[in-house]
């Protein structure tokens, strides 16, 4: 080995082991069916009024809390990595820009590997459901939604998921509390998402 | 006892060495000892020092720039890898040993950060937890809205445009016609 490569081997394999662990240390961002909320900037943290960033630690504390009650919801819970929600009312945006941003993380998506489950564009709803697979698993969900003169979200939910377990607790689960349980939240320890 | 003559030839080999000193001190020993009751092999021993302090008293002389130009040249195109020298032998484990020693460093490092960042962050309250799961709950709820609707869009648009729509037509179209005849007699005999 001659002697003036040495040091260079070192650098690198310093260089490496920070980047191994940058890298498992990012967690759910990291994971392939994470959606970059940070990178594409779909809303201004200002016009949002509801936003949900729960994680790994957390997401397993709720299914540890909820596994008498609803086993189901606990067991779909504990297996997810993160779940955020971004939820923007379009009274007061301009709806053309809101939906340049959601065509632009349309196209993040195709252009991921991402994988279209539902497209729907009817009297100017905008509704795109994606799924991201890893060998024949779902690892991830995305939703998008734009509901003209009412609001428009995002979805990302990271985790190994089953979306009939998915689809049948969301049924259960009522739509009248969708109103009630969206208030303003505030960020956890001033994290955003993303 | 004379020593055997392979252990000499193989003492020999390490003769230069040791008055270079690049043994490991393992090897040293076993040239001294060895040397202590050889006496051929201590003959050789002193010649080798002989002639290294002999070298080291000569005057130092530069070499003309074009002969070292010439030599580099020729070495250049001679050897095209770098000639491994006993003294670099040590160097290959020794690297890879110092890269396996970062390589545990780092990963100890992050866990151990990783710990201390851990118990720095305050432990959910059951309130949190609480409203944490009505979060989770709020989410999927939302989720399961929106494909609802795009589901209900596709039961009230997409089914009676192309298949309730083009059926009523049919079946109107077919009434009509039955009524037509029925009233017509020309149509009915016609027909």
């Amino acid at each position: 080995m001659p002697r003036r490569s040495l040091p260079f081997l070192l650098i690198f394999t310093l260089a490496l082991t920070v980047a191994a662990a940058l890298r498992a240390d990012s967690g759910a961002e990291a994971s392939p069916g994470a959606l970059p909320f940070g990178e594409l900037e779909i809303f201004a943290p200002k016009d949002l009024t509801t936003e949900i960033n729960l994680e790994g630690a957390l997401l397993k504390l709720i299914g540890n809390a909820t596994g008498e009650d609803s086993p189901e919801f606990a067991k779909l819970i504990s297996g997810l990595q993160a779940i955020r929600v971004q939820v923007a009312p379009l009274k007061n945006l301009d709806p053309g820009k809101v939906r340049a941003k959601l065509d632009q993380a349309v196209h993040w998506l195709d252009s991921r590997g991402w994988t279209a489950i539902v497209r729907s564009r009817d009297k100017g709803e905008e509704t795109y459901i994606y799924t991201r697979e890893i060998k024949g698993q779902i690892v991830g969900l995305t939703v998008l939604s734009f509901e003209p003169g009412k609001e428009a979200a995002v979805i990302n939910i990271v985790g190994h998921l089953d979306p009939a377990q998915l689809g049948r607790l969301g049924r259960t689960m009522n739509l009248p509390q969708l109103e009630k349980v969206a208030p303003k939240e505030k960020p956890r320890d001033g994290k955003r998402p993303g | 006892m004379s020593p055997q003559p392979e252990i000499c030839t193989a003492i020999q080999a390490l003769l230069e060495p040791y008055v270079d000193g690049e043994l490991s001190p393992e090897e040293s020993l076993k040239v001294r000892e060895h040397t202590a009751h050889c006496p051929a092999c201590a003959a050789e021993l002193r010649l080798c020092t002989d002639i290294l302090e002999e070298l080291r008293g000569l005057p130092e002389l530069d070499a003309p720039p074009a002969v070292l130009a010439r030599v580099r040249q020729e070495a250049q195109a001679v050897v095209p890898f770098p000639i491994t020298t006993r003294e670099r032998k040590w160097r290959r484990p020794l690297a890879l040993a110092a890269m396996l020693a970062l390589a545990l460093l780092g990963s100890l490092l992050v866990e151990n950060l990783r710990g201390v960042r851990g118990q720095n962050e305050p432990h959910p309250t059951p309130e949190q937890v609480a409203q944490a799961t009505e979060q989770a709950r709020y989410a999927l709820a939302y989720v399961a809205r929106v494909s609802r609707r795009a589901g209900l869009e596709l039961k009230d648009e997409v089914l009676p445009q192309y298949l309730v729509a083009p059926a009523a037509r049919t079946l109107s179209r077919s009434l009509k016609d039955n009524l037509l005849s029925a009233n017509d007699p020309a149509a009915r005999q016609g027909s």
